[in-house]
């Protein structure tokens, strides 16, 4: 039973943060593979918060989840005030950096990562209790994903992406949107990370590396950019090829590139045949689509 | 008459290339401003500089006493500045509807607080907006469109959606870039009596055109541009029978 809740919760996990980062490079074009850096600064924040200053443990993970706001905000302000292609620049550094430190000072655990987490119970509820926490999590990312790319917000991340100069012209703040967008984005993938460590009650920082970024780059490329259930069919397919690797009894040298080498292979063979990702969407913002398909005629 | 927006001493150049040159202008409330000259006279630079496109190397330019220059381009059309391109510049991803309903002077979608805590005073705002910009794509003969994505319609309704997209700032200036090159019947005739109710509203409108009968016909006055610099103002048939400036209008 303990495998299957941790599977669930680890695909529940991915869906969040898939979804979170759908808005971000899908929905918001913002280029950053740096999501595993909120993931792990909202793991870290509120495990250390509740390990070390006895910060009751769900107050640790809302607060873990602003810490990582609070970080992407002071990575994109001032590259998204130059251009676009600095936040990439910038996150891969932010992320490639933060962990060295994160290796190499004594309050996250080094390089030997952080061990003794508290663990989060609910109640008397046991594991099953947190299971069921993750998953409502995971369904409301998505719902709160889907109801601001569909909402006015949509539009104007819409608009932008077509014609930034345009966009501006009309009155519309393109930083502000992209800092915000990247904002939630970066905090529900903190809150994730909040999660996660509560229940796993170990973090490495080798856990938060380009293999993570490219793991949940897979899952929204591979299940759809722009879509509501493309990340969720990434995260659930992803998280259970691996899980079905693991029954191959392949020496674990081996397990590691090979994850990779797959994560990888699958966004190569998915650009060349299904660029769309399995849940394709459409070419006219969605919001409007709606409208055409319900026929609604002025 | 008042001026609505005002530019004085405006100058630009890239590289050398002088595309504004001491620039001095006033645009009147009600009054329709064409703007005439040959290709390269720094006409559509003018445009890019009064909306913040570009930044003048000095010069100021005030709408309503307030001044625009050293502001964004969106805080500019959040003052009450309004305008069209050249390209048109469109959103392919929106349908008409919504390239309307994204141009607001002020819009309420683009605040995630509010979107997340007020979702009901976003609410209002977009039913709000839908209602006037279906009311603009009314007046501008769109309405059969409303629903298309931008990128199917023709040039020529495409050209209207670009202007009735300008209209729903409610601007105190609209600049109009070309919004006839390429444009005939009906929307000729629906951009011509648009731009009038407009400017009959009290708004400064300018308009770059080289479509000499259309200047002619809509414009109150003309302004002559060469080489970045305004050379001469009057009445648009005065300035194309002037000799001198039609040589430099065809060249020699």
């Amino acid at each position: 039973m303990d495998y299957l809740y941790t599977i669930v919760i680890l695909v529940g996990l991915y869906v969040v943060l898939a979804s979170s980062f759908n808005l971000v490079i899908g929905y918001g074009g913002l280029i950053s593979i740096a999501h595993p850096i909120f993931y792990a600064i909202g793991a870290y924040g509120s495990a250390i918060l509740a390990r070390d200053y006895g910060v009751p443990i769900y107050a640790a993970m809302i607060i873990g989840a602003l810490i990582a706001v609070a970080a992407s905000v002071l990575v994109a302000l001032p590259s998204l005030r130059v251009s676009g292609d600095y936040l990439l620049i910038a996150s891969i550094g932010f992320q490639l950096g933060l962990l060295e430190v994160f290796k190499n000072v004594s309050w996250t655990g080094g390089a030997g990562g952080l061990t003794n987490i508290p663990a989060a119970l609910i109640g008397n509820t046991g594991r099953e209790g947190y299971v069921l926490l993750v998953v409502v999590v995971a369904v409301l990312s998505v719902l709160l994903v889907r109801a601001i790319a569909h909402g006015p917000y949509g539009r104007a991340l819409s608009a932008m992406r077509d014609d930034e100069v345009a966009f501006a012209a009309l009155g519309r703040n393109a930083v502000a949107l992209k800092v915000g967008t990247f904002a939630l984005g970066s905090g529900l993938a903190g809150f994730a990370g909040a999660l996660y460590a509560h229940y796993f009650r170990f973090l490495a920082p080798e856990q938060f590396e380009i293999l993570q970024s490219s793991v949940i780059l897979t899952m929204v490329v591979v299940g759809g950019l722009r879509t509501t259930w493309g990340p969720v069919v990434g995260a659930v397919l992803l998280q259970a090829l691996p899980q079905a690797i693991t029954f191959m009894n392949l020496p674990p040298s081996l397990l590691g590139p090979l994850q990779g080498l797959l994560f990888t292979g699958l966004v190569l063979v998915f650009m060349a045949v299904r660029p769309q990702g399995l849940v394709g969407a459409g070419e006219l913002w969605s919001g409007s689509k709606k409208e055409v398909r319900d026929g609604v005629r002025p | 008459m008042a001026s609505v927006l005002e530019i004085k001493s405006l100058n630009k150049s890239f590289d050398g290339i002088v595309v504004a040159d001491d620039i001095n202008l006033s645009l009147p409330a009600g009054r329709i401003v064409g703007l005439i000259g040959p290709n390269g006279a720094g006409k559509t630079s003018l445009f890019n500089l009064i909306s913040g496109v570009v930044k003048p190397d000095s010069g100021t330019v005030t709408l309503d006493g307030q001044r625009l220059d050293g502001r964004k381009s969106y805080e500019r059309a959040r003052l009450g500045l309004s305008r069209t391109w050249q390209n048109l510049r469109l959103f392919p991803s929106l349908s008409v509807l919504d390239n309307l309903m994204i141009a607001p002077r002020h819009y309420h979608g683009e605040s995630l607080m509010r979107v997340v805590f007020v979702p009901g005073a976003v609410r209002r705002a977009e039913a709000e907006s839908r209602a006037k910009a279906l009311a603009v794509l009314e007046r501008t003969g769109l309405a059969a469109v409303t629903y298309k994505p931008a990128s199917d319609l023709t040039f020529g309704q495409q050209k209207l959606v670009g202007v009735a997209r300008a209209l729903m700032n409610d601007c105190r200036c609209l600049l109009l870039d070309e919004p006839m090159a390429g444009v005939e019947g009906q929307a000729y005739e629906t951009i011509q009596k648009v731009v009038r109710e407009v400017a009959q509203s009290g708004v400064a409108v300018c308009v770059v055109e080289h479509n000499v009968a259309f200047i002619r016909d809509l414009c109150d006055e003309g302004v002559f541009m060469f080489a970045g610099k305004v050379l001469a103002r009057g009445a648009v048939g005065d300035l194309i029978a002037d000799p001198r400036l039609t040589e430099l209008y065809f060249g020699t």
